[in-house]
This record gives C-alpha cells, sequence and structure tokens, in this order.
C-alpha cells in the first residue's frame, strides 16, 4: 500500500468525519444511503414484522387449541372483538385474516428483509470490499417501497373488511371475490394486499439489481470470482432469484387487481357462481394460470429465504471451527445449480390441480434433482465442522442447530416432493410442518446467529453471553415442540385451514398418538395436557403445539432484552475482528465509517484460511499482506490511478 | 467517498455500473411483460368453443384501431432512432443536435399517449355488447346509461357496520334528498336530518363508532356472565341497521355490478343495503350494430331469444342468408383443396365467426378471388347504407332498423347475462389487451420521463462531464428500445393476428 | 465501449437504414393482416398466420435489440444474464401451457381406454 493511497482515502475519511458532523440527523439515519445505516433500518423494521407476524400466529393457535374458550387478554380490545364472536372466541373470518397476514407478513415482510434486506445490504459490500452499494439512492429507495408495503399491509388490519383473508397464496378465484360485496373495492384488505405486494416486489427488484451490480462490478483488488466469501455467492444467486422470479409474481397481482378492480376474468372461469349466484365476469379465465404465476415466484422463494441462512451458517462455521470451509468450490457450483432448478421446479405445489402425470413426471423429476445441490450444500458444513476443535460461542450455537433441523425440514420434503403422498398430505399439517422447520428453526435460528455474529462489527460491544443461552436453548426445545407433532398430525390427516383445530373430524381427532400411561402420555399429564390416565388424541397435541409456541414468545424475551442492552452495556469488543474471521468485513473499522474501509481493501488470498499449516496464528485474514499474498488481476483498478484521473 | 466504475467501464466486465444495472433490470422487465405474454398465451389457448368468449382474431375488432395502432408503432420506432441519434450526438459533443432529437422522442411520446387515450376512448364510452340468456351476443351502444337499473327511492336500510352503503354512489349528489333517519332522536328531541352526501358520511361514522361501542360493552356483560356461570345468558342484542326515510322520491341510478336483484319495489346490494321506493325503468336502451352467435348451437341459432329481442324478420333473413353464403365459401375453399372441412368448422362456431366479423369488411381479409368478388360487392352494399350516419364501430353483418339507420332496440334486463363496454371486463382479449397496453403505456410515460430530465437538467453534467451524460442516455434508451421492442411484439399479437 | 474510435458518420448511417428497416417492416406486418395474398392456409387465423406475423416481428425485435440496443457487440456478461433470462421465460411459458395440454381429465380417457385394453387381454 503506498502512502498516497493512504494519504488520500485519509483525506476522504477526514472529509467524511467533517461531514458527518454536519450531516442532519434525518439525512444521517432516516433518509440515508449508506448501506450499513439501510441495512439496520431493514432489520429492526423486518424484526417488528416478525413479532407482529409471531403474535398473529399465537392467536391462531389459541383457536386451534381452544376453539370453544374465550381468547384471553385480547377480547376486551375494541378493534379486536368485533372480529370475535359474542362469547369472545376466534371467528372463522378472523382466523382467516390471521392465517393470510401471518404468511405474508413472515415471508415477505419479516424473514427476507432480515436476511436479504438487513444482512445482505450490511454484509455483502464490506466482504467484497466496496464502498457502497453500487446505487446507494437506489438503494434507499428500496427500503422506502418495502417500508410503504408494509405498512399497507398493516394499515389494512384496520379497515372496515379487515385484512386479507384468502390465505397466503392468494388463489383465484376465492381471492378475487373475496369481501366482494363492498361498495369501495379499492380499500379492501384484499385489495391492499395486492398493493403492498406490488411495492414489495417493487422494493426486491431495486434490491436484486443492487445487490447483482454491487457484487459483479465493486468487487476490490484481488477479489476474484474464486475468492469472494461463499456469502457473497450466496447472495449473487439470491439476487438472480428475485430480480427473474418475481415479476411474473407482479403480473399476477397485477392481474388479480385488475379482475378485483376493473372486473376482468383473469382467473374467473365461465359460469363461477360465488355463494349460489352467478358471478357477474365475462368468465373464460383459468385459476391455474394464477397458481403458476404465483409459485413461479414462490418456489424460487423458498430458496430466497433459506439461502441467504446457509450464507450466514457459512461464515459463522468456520470461523468457529477455525478450518476451511469444506467444499468451497463445490457449494458455489451447487449453489448455482440450485438457483437454476428453482425455477423449474414450481408445479409440485400444484400435483392436485388436474395437472397430468406426464408433467407431473417432470417436476417430481426437478425437484428431487434439486435435493441434490441443497444435501450438498448441507453436507459441506456438517464436514466443515469434522475434526475442528469447536468454540461454542452463541452464534456457532444457532448455526450449529441450524443443519439437523434445515436437514428434518429438508427430508420431510421428499414425500411431498412425489405426487402420489402429495395426494394424501397436500394441505395437511404435514406441509406446515416441513417449511416451518426449514423456515423457523431453520432460517431463523441463522439469521440471530447471524445477528449475534455481526453484532460486534455493527455496535462494537459483544451480545451477552448467559442471555444468549436463555434464549438458544428454550428456543430450540419449543420450536420442535411446535413443529414436530404437526407431522404425525398430518400424516393422521388433519387440514391445515381448520380454525377449530380439527375439532369436528372426529375419526382423524381422536385417533390415538399415544397409549395411555405411556412415556409420552405421562409427559402430556405432568404438563395437564391430558386427564390423568387418558390416551393422548391427536388433536391434544393440538395444545402441546400451542403451549410451544406460546413459550417460544417467552423465550424471546432474553434476546431482546440482550438486542437492546448490549449496545450500551455489553463486552467491548476486543478488536476490529473479536473473532478472529478471515473476511475484509472485519478489516474495517468497529462501526464501519460511511465509505467502510480506511485504506484501500485489497484480497490477498482466498476468504477462508484457516489454520494454515505454518502461518504464525490460526487464521490468515484476506485482507492481510504478507509472504503467501497474491494479487489476482479481477479487473478493478487501483485507488490511487481512479484518483488521478478525476 | 465515491464510487468507482460510475463512468468508466470496468476492465474485467466491461461494463460501467449503470449499464450492468439496467441490462439487469431489463432482464427483470423481459419476465414481467413475459408473465403477460405467457399468460396471453394460456388464456388464449384454453378457449373452449363454444363456452368461452371467443378470442376476437383478425380485423373484426379493430377495423378502426389497426391504424392507430400502426401509426403508433411507426411514432415509437421513430422515436427509438431519435434516442440512437441523440446519443450520437452527445458522443460528437454537439449538445444542440442533442436537444432537437431528445425533444422530438419526447414529442413521440406524447403523441404515442394521445392516440393510445383516443383509442382508449373509443373502447370504453362508445362500444358496448350485451350477451343475452342463450349466449347469442348484440354488439353495438348502450344509450343514456341505461345499463343501470333507474329508480325512485322513498326508503333506504342498511348496516351501520363497515364500510359505507354502497348505495351512496348511486345517488345524485346534486339532487341530494333529505333524510329522516327512522326511530332516532337527536337530543332535544328533534327527527335527525341529513340534507347532504358529507352530512350522512359524517353521521355514518359517528353511528358506527357507538354501534361499535354497545357491542363491546354488549359481549363484555354476556362473557361475565357466561363466565359467573350463567345457565343461560341474555344474548347481545345491539340494532346494528338504520333505516332512513326521504322527505321526497330520489332518484337512484343503480349499478347493476353492484346490486344482486331488484324488483318493482326495492333494490337490493350486494353489501346488504337496500333501496325502496319505485322502478321506473330497467330495460337497457341499445343501438344494435352487429349480431355475434358463436356460442349458439347452429341448430339453436334460429330460435334464439335475440330474435324475440330484435324483433326484425328482415334482419333475421339478412342474417342467414350471409351465413349460408360464407358457409358455402369455406365449402368450396376445402372442396377446391380436396380437404375436408374441419370438425370445428362444421359445428358452426368457427364459421359464425367467419360470417359475422369479417362480412362487411371486403378490403380487409381475404381469401381467393372468388370470395374476394363477393365481398366487394357486399362493401359497396355496406357503404351505401352508412353513407349518411356515423360510422359504426366494427363492421359485419349489420341488422338494420327501418330505412338504413341503426335499430334502436329495449332489451328486457331479465334477458341479459352480461353486458359491458368494450373495456377490460367484456372478455379475456379486451382484459389483456387493457393490462399489457396500459402497462406498457406506464413504460412508456417513465421513459419519456427519464429522457426528458437528461435533456432539461443535464447541460450541468454535459459540460462537466459530457461522457457520463452521454453513458445516462445510452441507458436510458437501452430502456426506451426495449419499450418499443415490446411494442413491436403487441402490435402484431393484440391488433393483426 | 470502443466507440469512441468509430466513425460516427457511419454509425448514424447504419442506425438511418435501421430506422427504415423497421418502418418497411411495420408496413409488411400490416400488409400480412390486411391483403388476402398474404395469408397462409385456409382462411382466418392459421398456424401458418402466427408464425409469420411473429417472425417478422421477431425480425424487427431483433433489428433494435442487435443494433439500436448494441448487442451485436455487447460484453459477455450481458448476454450470460440474457440468455438464463430467456430460458426462465421460456419455461415459464412452455411449461405453463403444458399442464394445460396435459390435464388429469383428458388422461383419464386414455386410462381407460388402456384399462379396457389390459382387461381384455387378461
Amino acid at each position: 500500500m503506498s502512502t498516497v493511497t493512504v494519504e488520500t482515502t485519509d483525506q476522504s475519511h477526514d472529509d467524511h468525519d467533517h461531514h458527518d458532523h454536519y450531516e442532519p440527523f434525518w439525512k444521517k439515519y432516516i433518509f440515508s444511503t449508506d448501506h450499513k445505516t439501510i441495512g439496520i433500518q431493514y432489520g429492526f423494521t423486518s424484526l417488528i414484522f416478525l413479532a407482529f407476524g409471531f403474535f398473529l400466529m399465537m392467536v391462531m393457535r389459541w383457536s386451534i387449541a381452544y376453539p370453544d374458550r374465550a381468547v384471553p387478554l385480547l377480547a376486551d380490545w375494541p378493534w379486536f372483538q368485533a372480529w370475535l364472536d359474542d362469547g369472545g372466541k376466534v371467528t372463522g373470518d378472523l382466523y382467516n385474516m390471521f392465517g393470510a397476514m401471518h404468511g405474508t407478513i413472515m415471508v415477505f415482510l419479516g424473514v427476507v428483509p432480515l436476511a436479504f434486506g438487513a444482512f445482505g445490504n450490511y454484509v455483502t459490500p464490506l466482504q467484497i470490499g466496496a464502498v457502497d452499494m453500487a446505487f446507494p439512492r437506489l438503494n434507499m429507495a428500496s427500503y422506502w417501497f418495502f417500508l410503504l408495503g408494509g405498512v399497507l399491509m398493516f394499515v389494512s388490519f384496520f379497515l372496515p373488511s379487515g385484512a386479507a383473508k384468502a390465505g397466503w397464496t392468494n388463489y383465484s378465484p376465492l381471492a378475487t371475490t373475496t369481501d366482494i360485496h363492498y361498495g369501495d373495492l379499492f380499500w379492501t384488505g384484499q385489495t391492499q394486499w395486492l398493493m403492498g405486494m406490488v411495492f414489495l416486489i417493487s422494493s426486491s427488484l431495486l434490491g436484486a439489481v443492487n445487490f447483482i451490480c454491487t457484487i459483479i462490478n465493486l468487487r476490490c483488488r484481488g477479489m476474484t470470482w474464486m475468492r469472494m466469501p461463499f456469502f457473497v455467492w450466496a447472495m449473487l444467486v439470491t439476487g438472480f432469484l428475485l430480480l427473474l422470479a418475481f415479476p411474473p409474481l407482479e403480473v399476477a397481482a397485477i392481474m388479480q387487481l385488475m379482475d378485483r378492480m376493473a372486473g376482468t376474468s383473469f382467473y374467473i372461469p365461465t359460469g363461477l357462481n360465488v355463494s349460489g349466484m352467478a358471478f357477474d365476469a365475462a368468465g373464460g379465465g383459468s385459476p391455474l394460470l394464477y397458481q403458476h404465476l404465483f409459485w413461479f415466484l414462490a418456489h424460487p422463494e423458498v430458496y430466497v429465504l433459506i439461502l441467504p441462512a446457509i450464507a450466514i451458517v457459512s461464515e459463522i462455521i468456520p470461523c468457529n471451527t477455525r478450518k476451511p470451509l469444506w467444499g468451497y468450490k463445490t457449494m458455489v457450483y451447487a449453489v448455482m445449480v440450485l438457483g437454476f432448478l428453482a425455477f423449474i421446479v414450481w408445479a409440485h405445489h400444484m400435483y392436485i390441480t388436474g395437472m397430468g402425470p406426464a408433467i407431473s413426471t417432470f417436476f417430481q423429476t426437478t425437484t428431487v434433482l434439486i435435493s441434490i445441490p441443497s444435501v450438498i450444500l448441507i453436507t459441506s458444513l456438517l464436514i466443515s465442522m469434522w475434526g475442528g476443535s469447536i468454540r461454542f460461542n452463541v452464534p456457532m450455537l444457532f448455526a450449529t442447530a441450524f443443519i439437523p433441523m434445515f436437514g428434518i425440514g429438508g427430508l420431510t420434503g421428499l414425500p411431498l416432493a412425489f405426487s402420489l403422498p402429495d395426494l394424501h398430505l397436500h394441505d395437511t399439517y404435514y406441509v406446515i410442518g416441513h417449511f416451518h422447520y426449514v423456515v423457523a428453526p431453520g432460517t431463523i435460528f441463522a439469521l440471530f446467529a447471524g445477528i449475534y455474529h455481526w453484532y460486534p462489527k455493527i455496535t462494537g460491544r459483544m451480545m451477552g453471553t448467559r442471555l444468549g443461552h436463555w434464549h438458544f436453548w428454550p428456543s430450540l426445545i419449543f420450536m420442535n415442540g411446535i413443529f414436530a407433532p404437526m407431522f404425525f398430525q398430518g400424516m393422521a390427516g388433519f387440514h391445515r385451514r381448520a380454525f377449530d383445530g380439527g375439532k369436528a373430524y372426529e375419526q382423524i381427532s381422536n385417533q390415538v398418538f399415544a397409549e395411555p400411561n405411556s412415556f409420552i402420555a405421562n409427559i402430556c399429564e405432568l404438563l395437564r395436557v391430558i386427564e390423568p390416565d387418558a390416551a393422548v388424541r391427536m388433536i391434544d397435541l393440538n395444545i402441546v403445539t400451542s403451549g410451544a409456541a406460546w413459550l417460544l414468545a417467552v423465550a424471546q424475551v432474553p434476546f431482546i432484552i440482550n438486542l437492546f442492552i448490549s449496545g450500551f452495556i455489553g463486552k467491548k469488543a476486543n478488536s476490529d475482528n473479536p473473532w478472529n474471521a478471515t473476511t475484509l468485513d472485519w478489516a474495517t473499522p468497529t462501526p464501519p465509517p460511511h465509505g467502510n474501509f480506511i485504506t484501500e481493501p485489497v484480497a490477498y488470498r482466498g476468504p477462508y484460511e484457516y489454520s494454515v499449516p505454518g502461518a504464525d496464528k490460526d487464521y490468515t485474514p484476506q485482507f492481510e499482506d504478507g509472504p503467501t499474498a497474491l494479487v489476482e488481476d479481477n479487473g478493478a483498478e487501483e485507488v490511487e490511478e481512479e484518483e488521478s484521473h478525476a | 467517498m465515491e464510487i468507482p466504475y460510475e463512468v468508466k467501464p470496468r476492465r474485467d466486465t466491461g461494463l460501467y455500473n449503470a449499464k450492468l444495472g439496467v441490462w439487469l433490470f431489463l432482464a427483470s422487465e423481459v419476465m414481467l411483460f413475459g408473465g403477460l405474454f405467457s399468460a396471453y398465451v394460456f388464456l388464449r389457448a384454453g378457449v373452449q368453443d363454444g363456452v368461452d368468449n371467443p378470442w376476437p382474431w383478425g380485423l373484426n375488432v379493430h377495423k378502426d384501431y389497426v391504424w392507430l395502432g400502426f401509426i403508433n408503432t411507426l411514432v415509437l420506432i421513430g422515436s427509438s432512432v431519435g434516442v440512437v441519434f441523440a446519443w450520437v450526438a452527445l458522443k460528437e459533443r454537439n449538445w444542440r443536435r442533442f436537444q432537437i432529437y431528445m425533444y422530438s422522442v419526447v414529442a413521440c411520446a406524447v403523441v404515442f399517449m394521445c392516440i393510445k387515450g383516443v383509442e382508449y376512448n373509443s373502447k370504453l364510452n362508445h362500444h358496448h355488447g350485451i350477451k343475452l340468456l342463450d349466449n347469442s351476443v348484440m354488439e353495438g351502444t348502450i344509450l343514456d346509461k341505461t345499463d343501470r337499473v333507474r329508480f325512485e327511492g322513498t326508503t333506504v336500510s342498511f348496516s351501520i357496520q363497515g364500510a359505507l352503503p354502497a348505495f351512496l354512489k348511486d345517488l345524485d349528489d346534486e339532487a341530494f334528498p333529505t333524510f329522516t333517519v327512522v326511530d332516532a332522536k337527536n337530543e332535544d328531541g328533534s327527527a335527525v336530518t341529513l340534507t347532504s352526501m358529507s352530512e350522512l358520511k359524517k353521521w355514518f361514522l359517528q353511528e358506527r363508532r357507538r354501534v361499535a361501542g354497545e357491542l363491546t360493552g354488549e359481549r363484555k356483560r354476556y362473557r361475565s356472565e357466561i363466565a359467573s356461570g350463567a345457565e343461560t345468558p341474555t344474548p347481545v342484542s345491539v340494532t346494528t341497521s338504520a333505516t332512513l326515510k326521504a322527505a321526497e322520491p330520489f332518484h337512484l341510478h343503480a349499478n347493476p355490478r353492484k346490486v344482486i336483484g331488484h324488483s318493482d319495489t326495492g333494490v337490493n346490494y350486494r353489501d346488504g343495503s337496500k333501496v325502496e321506493g319505485t322502478l321506473i325503468s330497467d330495460d337497457v336502451l341499445f343501438e344494435i350494430h352487429e349480431v355475434d352467435m358463436q356460442l349458439v348451437l347452429p341448430q339453436k341459432q334460429r330460435d334464439s331469444i335475440l330474435w324475440d329481442v330484435v324483433n326484425d324478420e328482415g334482419a333475421k333473413q339478412e342474417f342467414f342468408a350471409k351465413q349460408q353464403k360464407y358457409y358455402e365459401t369455406f365449402r368450396e375453399y376445402y372442396a377446391e383443396r380436396n380437404e375436408i372441412m374441419p370438425e370445428k368448422m362444421l359445428r358452426g362456431h368457427k364459421l359464425n365467426l367467419h360470417y359475422v366479423h369479417v362480412g362487411g369488411h371486403g378490403d380487409d381479409h381475404e381469401h381467393g378471388d372468388d370470395h374476394e368478388h363477393s365481398k366487394k360487392g357486399e362493401e359497396k352494399h355496406e357503404v351505401e347504407v352508412h353513407s349518411s350516419e356515423s360510422k359504426p364501430s366494427a363492421a359485419g353483418s349489420k341488422v338494420e332498423g327501418d330505412g338504413g339507420h341503426h335499430g334502436t332496440i329495449t332489451v328486457p334486463r331479465d334477458k341479459i347475462k352480461f353486458m359491458g363496454n368494450h373495456g377490460p371486463r367484456y372478455g379475456n382479449y379486451y382484459a389483456i389487451y387493457f393490462t399489457m397496453t396500459a402497462l406498457h403505456g406506464l413504460h412508456v410515460v417513465g421513459g419519456a420521463l427519464v429522457l426528458l430530465f437528461f435533456v432539461v437538467f443535464g447541460k450541468k453534467l454535459y459540460l462537466k462531464n459530457p461522457e457520463h451524460l452521454a453513458n445516462r442516455v445510452e441507458v436510458g434508451g437501452l430502456f426506451w428500445h426495449f419499450v418499443d421492442l415490446i411494442w413491436i411484439f403487441l402490435f402484431p399479437i393484440m391488433y393483426l393476428l | 465501449m470502443a466507440e469512441h474510435t468509430q466513425d460516427w458518420a457511419k454509425v448514424k448511417k447504419s442506425y438511418l437504414m435501421v430506422g427504415i428497416a423497421l418502418f418497411f417492416c411495420t408496413g409488411l406486418t400490416l400488409a400480412l393482416g390486411l391483403w388476402a395474398p398474404f395469408d397462409v392456409g385456409p382462411p382466418g387465423p392459421t398456424p401458418g398466420d402466427y408464425v409469420i406475423g411473429l417472425a417478422v416481428a421477431t425480425f424487427k425485435a431483433s433489428l433494435v435489440a442487435l443494433i439500436f440496443m448494441h448487442l451485436n457487440h455487447e460484453k459477455s456478461l450481458v448476454y450470460k444474464t440474457l440468455v438464463f433470462t430467456v430460458l426462465f421465460f421460456l419455461s415459464l411459458m412452455v411449461l405453463t401451457l403444458f399442464t394445460a395440454s396435459d390435464p388429469i381429465l383428458e388422461q383419464y380417457d386414455t386410462y381407460e381406454s388402456t384399462n379396457g385394453k389390459l382387461i381384455e387381454k387378461l
């Protein structure tokens, strides 16, 4: 590094400080174009939405566990009671509304913004040694679009019609005809859902363009493709998934909006009857078309949910096992294949729509194929831990738990990939259990791991370990308490959309899950789920699940406390690189200033050089010059050259 | 802090940021319009003969529009050429020429949108269709907004929970009647009267809050009674509906889409509100231009209820005479080539399509010499007939009233299955036509605004770093060419095929 | 970009030629729709008409893409992105159509008949 460079960049840094001083609050923290601030904005917003989505789920779980009892605590709240029946019980309408919005909020407003928006925004430019995203103002716009979409979704709860009620998938013609009797169709929850989605999709598209551009064009000197941390690779693939899969959903949303507002019949078949009356539309549309366009997004969306999680975990595991990531190149190719296949598996969500066996076979094949790269990714992570001297700090605990949890989620998906077992399992709790294992104890655990991992970089202080343990262990237990029983219920035939938890279907709900006085029955007896000496019926599992869900909420309290107080009283991070990690994000000052790096970052070696034989310490950072350093040409120009040109 | 590669391309990718960005954006745009094109193909391929509305092909609906579409295509291509020339002008550092080209591009965009506006206006406001119960269709114009049920109301009743009642939108704002709320008194004991729309809305919101409050209290009491172990708790009872009486009868033009039914004494809205009074008329006045029988089985066409509605024996004869002639033409066509007429044509649906829509076009869509000959004659006939009047939308088999004018007929509402203008509701062709062209129009407007921004505010950047402005124009131009490219496909699939 | 070494007059000429070609092709498209001699196969829109109409449109579109959008000498990265985009677009369109052309009910007929044959054999 020449002195000139240091001087010039230092100059800019000083400039920046000087600038900072006069930057008004609203510009620095609210309408900021700094990728880190935007990342934090995404993070906070999505955490709030995650909590809100969780709250919706807790109300739903009450209705499932105790369909004949009034909702506790909330029944006197005027808005809420308007949706309850006279006795204070949850109505089907409320359940449908919360169900639809739980899914929408968790997927589009919670997990994706946290994983892609928050972590992607904060970490990606740091890891490739960029000063900011390629289009900082576009980045800001995408956050504000996201927020606008989120606010529309949230406000729709308080409209006379309530929020959307037709499931998070919003299938037509149900979604087209819901609340169709309202005089002002535009201000119904169902329409606002579509408006909100249009904003969220636009936000994601802008974000995706920005991410891909940044990763391709803003890599620092020496950061060749195969020196990019796996995190960046996963973000690149995620960006492409969002970029190319979201537009068809935007089309689907626009067409559904037309169906609702302009009376078109894109999704309305000829001769549709609604509530016993002929529906006033020209007809000739196809409900199947909506499902195609929806799932063309929504399946890649699954990988949008899971890839950032794998990305985060694959940063944390090598760091805490002090070993290189096993099979880095294989993982990179696997993630690309995964991204490609993600586009041609969507119709496995639609086996029971009346598609023929020929096309089903095609989608079964691709679906089974896509499990190969997924398994490669997970196996590589698992092997990475083999023989390492593992530091089980809190992020590592979450990262370690991610692997089996995601494994369960993935493996239970295999029966759903085949059309025959899918006939039995479709729309049962089995499906709920399957994808929640992927997303809840899977992705969300990885996101927790990421928060614990990068917190010292963001704030300069470590999150509390004791509170972290109080957070991790109960979460692990209750997550499984929620989702494991669902597999048994699902295989018994419990339908996912029954708001009374399947009480009406006696033959199903009274099946015996555990004999009286068996081990499980004894535990359930102890927990007061069943009467003494009774058998545990399938329907009793509802109470187990709901109880675990509420306790899971309690288990998040230590996390929330930890998140807020650690920024003030947490242990100070001992250096800019407290975990002794190797990637470029740890080369910045803590917290990183606007413009990120003090000196021009250069990648001298691969991303995971831990415990290199002959090195003086057990990690050799990418940014550390030394005898083994080699700056490969990747087209990036040195900073001083740029300066002289300007 | 300066972001690298904003102007200069990066060596390994050869691209500067904005160019890479716009190509990625265009990729997502390909998927966006790709989704719509897929929908177009899916919907068009999925039309079931004799069940769904047929896809209007050829020039049948577009006689007037095809030229508009054609001119629009030329305008857009012209603007595309303008953009590349503007870019070259910048590369040659000729600001003046850049300005001229750029403003002419924006002017093209304005012209394009105006033509589009003309087309939309014609479709939305002048062309209507009515499908009768047996799926026979009449095309023409609904006169005097008679698609609405004309009603004289005296009393209205509705729920005071949820949204504002739907009938409010069908009231005449200017002749707003004075409503008195039944069973309600002001604090001073006088009757509650509402004299304007805003007053009514205000009152509604007030009442809604009151009812919600009452309901909360009642339910609380009910729950506490259950909790205290009452065997038969007093059920919750709150009046949640209101009735208003008008001082003088008022006019209501009920929107059929919001109504589930009406009788001589009342109109029932979808949202549960009701208007009582007397029916003035629910007949639809219709200026009939053409008849379309594609969805009626051939053997039932002669007995279609449409002929009762039209009530013109001459028109009926003319219709079937023409139909016979065209049937012969097709038979000849296939006989000449020693081919068997496809079963579909024998069934009649497609045959009728040819007959009804193509019949009057003559110069538009001709197949074979003798065919052409017969059409020429007809066209002449048509021209003679219509020379003295406003040109009808789409020519075709005209069902004339007396004296060469379009017949104005009265269609009883109970014979109507579906009616509307040629708006997006009218069928899947119209739906996808409006959706795609409107979305494309949005892109035109957006692109034109961006280009306008470059030329209006670009001078400063031009003086500072002309290459940067040239890059911006190149990127904006890429988007503009893409918009042009979409239209190149939209023109044939929406207007010609 | 290597344009700064280019002869701009030549470039402008090529743009003009392309513009004229596009105008001409638009006229051709219109003629295809309007005049009988261009009609292929039996009267009315036939697969032949679709193919010709779309072929002309595709030709025009590729002129715009290649010359105006400079895709004739673009960087490999852009090509790669576009190739995948087109691939996914085609999969969306074609697979969606396949699901419509392969519904379970039509299969049911074949199933019935094969089943019948099986029973005969037995």
